[in-house]
C-alpha cells in the first residue's frame, strides 16, 4: 500500500547558508518517523524538501521505486499537515476535504462517500458545512488531518501540527494522531521541536542539529544510548546534567570536578586519565547513600507533590528529580547513582564513550 | 458660547460638534446640490431663470426631450463601451501586473512605485500627454506603428470618428491600471503562502490554483475594484476635455461629458440635469453592490 522514502546525500544551500548537510535516511514502509531538534536545525527544511516545496542543491530522493528528486510537489503523491493548518478559508469543511478529489474529477458519488467516511474517522460529521473560521483550533487540526487522509497518499508529512494548540489539547491530539497512524499504517514523517512529542509518538526518532543528523534510533535507544552529548542533553526531560571530570588512574572510576573531588565507580573501565563530561540524568539520581554516592549543597527545592526537584549549589548546577519528598531546611543532599546509568562523553568532541 | 467654552475646557459636547461639522459639510456640499440637481431636472431652466428658485415646473418634459434626441442613443452606447471596455481592460491588466509584482525580482518595489506615477498625475495632464502621443502627423504612436510596419497610413486617432472613442478608452485604461494593480496587490499579498503549498500537495496545477484559490479568495477585492472602476470611469471628464471634447460629431461623446456640454456650453441646464440624475441613480446602484461586496469580506 505505502512505500518507503529514501534520502541519499541531500544537500541544501540558501546562498551561503548550508541548511542541510549530507542527509541520508531510510524510512521504512509504515514507519512513524519524528524529525526533532532545536529551531533552525533544518528539520522543517528537510520535510519541505521531501514534499518538494523546496528544491535541493544535490542528492537523491526516492519514494517507493520512483526517483522524485526533480518532481513537483503535486506529482509526488504525498500529503502534508501544516503548522498553520493551511485550510482553504473560502471552502467549507466538506469542500476542504474533497478538494484533491475534485481536482482529479472523481465521480460525485465516490467523493461524497469518501468525505462521509473521513468525516466519521476524524469526528467532523457535524461540521461539514462550516467554514474554517467557524471552527476551534482542534477542529481545524482535524480538518487538516482529514484532508491528508482522504487522499490515501504514499506518505504523510507533518510540520509541527500541534504547536498551535493549547497544552491539554496537544496531549489529546498526540494520542489521536498516533492511533490514526496505527489504524491506517501509512508512512509518516513528523517534524517537532518537542522531544516529548517525538519520543511518545514515533517508532524512530531522528535528532538533527545545524543541518546534520546527529542520531537515528528508537526513542528508548536514544534515551539509553545517546551517541553524543547533544543528543543526551536534548532527549529526556528534565535534561541530563553534565559535570566535567577525569577518569581515574585505574580506569575503573571517574573523579568529578566538584568540591572534594568525589569519585563514581564505572560499570565498564575507561581510558585512564581521560578528560570527560559526565552525564547524570536527574531521574537516575536517587536520594540516599547506596554505593556510588555524592554529597551536594542544595540551592533550591521545588515540590510538585508527586516528585521533588532539587537544584544544587555547584559550579555547574545539578538537578535531582526524586519521587520522594525532600525536607524544607536541607543544607545538603546525598544522592547516589547506579554505575550503568552514568554516561561518559569525550570532553573535546562530545562523543559518547562506550 | 458657553458650549464652546465647556468644550475647550472639559471636552463636553465635543462629539456633537464633530458630528455637526461633518453633517453640515455633507448637507451643504453633497445633499443640497444633489437635491437641487434633481429639482432642476423637472424645471425649465435657462440663462434668465438661473438666478431664481421660482421656475416653471415641466414634469417629465426634460426627460422626454433628452432621451428622444437623435444623438442620445449613440452617446448611451458610447458610455456603455467606454465603461465596459475600460473596466474590463483595467481589471485584466491590473490583475496581471499585480500577480507579476508578487514575484520576487530585483527592483520590484521600485518598478511598482513607478507605475503609480500615472495615477498621481492630474487626468488633464495625462490627457495632454496622450494628445501628443495620439497626434496624427507627429504623434509617437503613429511613428511607432509605422516603424514596426504594423500600419502603412497614419491613423488619425482623435479626429477619425471610428477610432476617437477608443483613443480615449486607451488613455483611460492607462490611467486606471495602477489603481487596480495596487488594490489587487494588497488582496494577493493577503493570501497565505501555505494555502498555495497545501493546494500544490493536493495536486493543483498552476492554473487550477489560480481558479480554485486565487480567484475565489480575491472575490471581495475584485468586487471592490470593479464597482470603484465603474464609478471612477463614469466620473472621467478630464480626458474627454483634453483629447476629443466628445467629437468629432459626438462619436466619442459620453453621458458625463454630454451633461456638462448641455448645461454649461448650450445652457440647457434642465436637460443637462436629467442626465446627471440618471447617472446618479446608476452610480448609487453600483455603490450598493460595492458596499455589499466589502461587507462580506471573509476574515480568517
Amino acid at each position: 500500500m505505502t512505500s518507503q522514502i529514501q534520502l541519499r546525500n541531500i544537500e541544501k544551500h540558501y546562498g551561503a547558508y548550508h541548511a542541510l548537510r549530507d542527509i541520508s535516511l531510510d524510512i521504512p514502509e509504515g514507519a512513524f518517523v519524528a524529525l526533532v531538534g532545536p529551531s533552525g536545525c533544518g528539520k522543517s527544511t528537510l520535510l519541505r524538501t521531501i514534499a518538494g516545496l523546496e528544491g535541493i542543491s544535490s542528492g537523491e530522493m526516492i519514494i517507493g521505486d520512483q526517483d522524485v528528486t526533480k518532481l513537483a510537489p503535486r506529482e509526488r503523491d504525498l500529503a502534508m499537515v501544516f503548522q498553520s493548518y493551511a485550510l482553504y478559508p473560502h471552502m467549507t469543511v466538506r469542500r476542504n476535504l474533497s478538494y484533491a478529489m475534485r481536482l482529479k474529477r472523481r465521480p460525485k458519488a465516490e467523493i461524497a462517500e469518501a468525505v462521509d467516511q473521513i468525516a466519521k474517522i476524524t469526528g467532523l460529521s457535524e461540521l461539514l458545512d462550516r467554514y474554517p473560521r467557524e471552527l476551534s483550533g482542534g477542529q481545524r487540526q482535524r480538518v487538516a488531518m482529514g484532508r491528508a487522509i482522504i487522499r490515501q497518499p504514499r506518505a504523510f508529512l507533518f510540520d509541527e501540527p500541534l504547536s498551535n494548540l493549547d497544552a491539554a489539547l496537544r496531549v489529546h491530539m498526540r494520542s489521536e494522531i498516533r492511533q490514526l497512524h496505527n489504524r491506517i499504517g501509512a508512512t509518516s514523517v513528523y517534524v517537532t521541536h518537542d522531544q516529548i512529542e517525538a519520543m511518545t509518538m514515533a517508532d524512530t526518532v531522528v535528532v538533527m542539529r545545524a543541518g546534520l543528523i546527529e542520531q537515528v534510533g528508537a526513542p528508548l535507544d536514544l534515551y539509553d544510548r545517546p551517541a553524543n552529548k547533544f543528543v543526551a542533553g536534548f532527549i529526556g526531560s528534565p535534561a541530563m546534567n553534565f559535570v566535567d571530570g577525569r577518569i581515574s588512574g585505574d580506569g575503573g572510576s571517574v573523579e568529578l570536578d566538584l568540591a572534594g573531588a568525589p569519585s563514581l565507580a564505572l560499570a565498564r573501565p575507561a581510558t585512564p586519565g581521560q578528560r570527560v563530561s559526565v552525564g547524570l540524568r536527574p531521574e537516575h539520581l536517587e536520594v540516599g547513600a547506596q554505593g556510588n554516592s555524592l554529597t551536594l549543597p542544595v540551592a533550591l527545592v521545588e515540590r510538585t507533590g508527586a516528585s521533588s526537584y532539587v537544584l544544587t549549589d555547584t559550579p555547574s548546577k545539578i538537578l535531582v528529580c526524586t519521587a520522594g519528598r525532600v525536607g524544607d531546611d536541607v543544607g545538603q543532599i546525598i544522592v547516589s547513582i547506579a554505575p550503568e546509568n552514568i554516561h561518559l562523553f569525550d570532553a573535546e568532541t562530545g562523543i559518547a564513550l562506550r | 458660547m458657553l458650549v464652546f467654552k465647556n468644550t475647550f475646557r472639559d471636552g463636553v459636547g465635543f462629539d456633537a460638534i464633530l458630528v455637526t461639522l461633518a453633517l453640515g459639510y455633507l448637507v451643504l456640499f453633497s445633499a443640497f446640490p444633489l437635491v437641487y440637481n434633481l429639482v432642476m431636472s423637472f424645471q425649465e431652466v435657462d440663462l434668465f431663470s438661473l438666478a431664481s428658485f421660482d421656475r416653471p415646473f415641466v414634469g417629465l418634459d426634460n426627460y422626454e426631450d433628452v432621451l428622444t434626441r437623435t444623438e442620445a442613443s449613440s452617446i448611451f452606447f458610447n458610455t456603455v463601451k467606454f465603461v465596459g471596455i475600460s473596466v474590463v481592460a483595467q481589471l485584466v491588466v491590473g490583475f496581471a501586473l499585480a500577480m507579476f509584482f508578487q514575484l520576487d525580482f530585483p527592483l520590484n518595489t521600485w518598478l511598482r512605485g513607478l507605475f503609480l506615477a500615472g495615477w498621481i498625475m492630474p487626468a488633464l495632464v495625462v490627457g495632454a500627454v496622450w494628445s501628443w502621443i495620439f497626434a496624427g502627423d507627429f504623434g509617437v504612436l503613429n511613428y511607432m506603428l509605422q516603424a514596426l510596419g504594423i500600419t502603412d497610413a497614419k491613423i488619425f486617432w482623435l479626429s477619425n470618428p471610428d477610432v476617437a472613442l477608443y483613443s480615449v478608452i486607451i488613455a483611460n485604461i492607462w490611467l486606471g491600471v495602477p489603481f487596480n494593480m495596487i488594490l489587487l496587490s494588497v488582496g494577493l499579498a493577503g493570501i497565505p503562502e501555505d494555502v498555495y503549498e497545501a493546494a500544490q500537495l493536493d495536486g493543483a496545477s498552476r492554473i487550477q490554483r489560480f481558479f480554485t484559490i486565487t480567484l475565489p479568495m480575491m472575490r471581495a477585492q475584485l468586487g471592490a475594484v470593479i464597482s470603484l472602476g465603474v464609478i471612477f470611469t463614469l466620473q472621467q471628464f478630464d480626458l474627454f476635455a483634453a483629447l476629443t471634447q466628445g467629437g468629432p460629431a459626438n462619436s466619442s461623446n459620453v453621458f458625463q461629458y454630454w451633461s456638462w456640454q448641455l448645461s454649461f456650453q448650450y445652457y440647457e441646464i434642465g436637460v443637462g440635469s436629467v442626465i446627471s440624475v440618471l447617472m446618479i441613480l446608476f452610480v448609487v446602484f453600483v455603490a450598493a453592490i460595492y458596499v455589499r461586496s466589502t461587507r462580506h469580506e471573509q476574515v480568517m
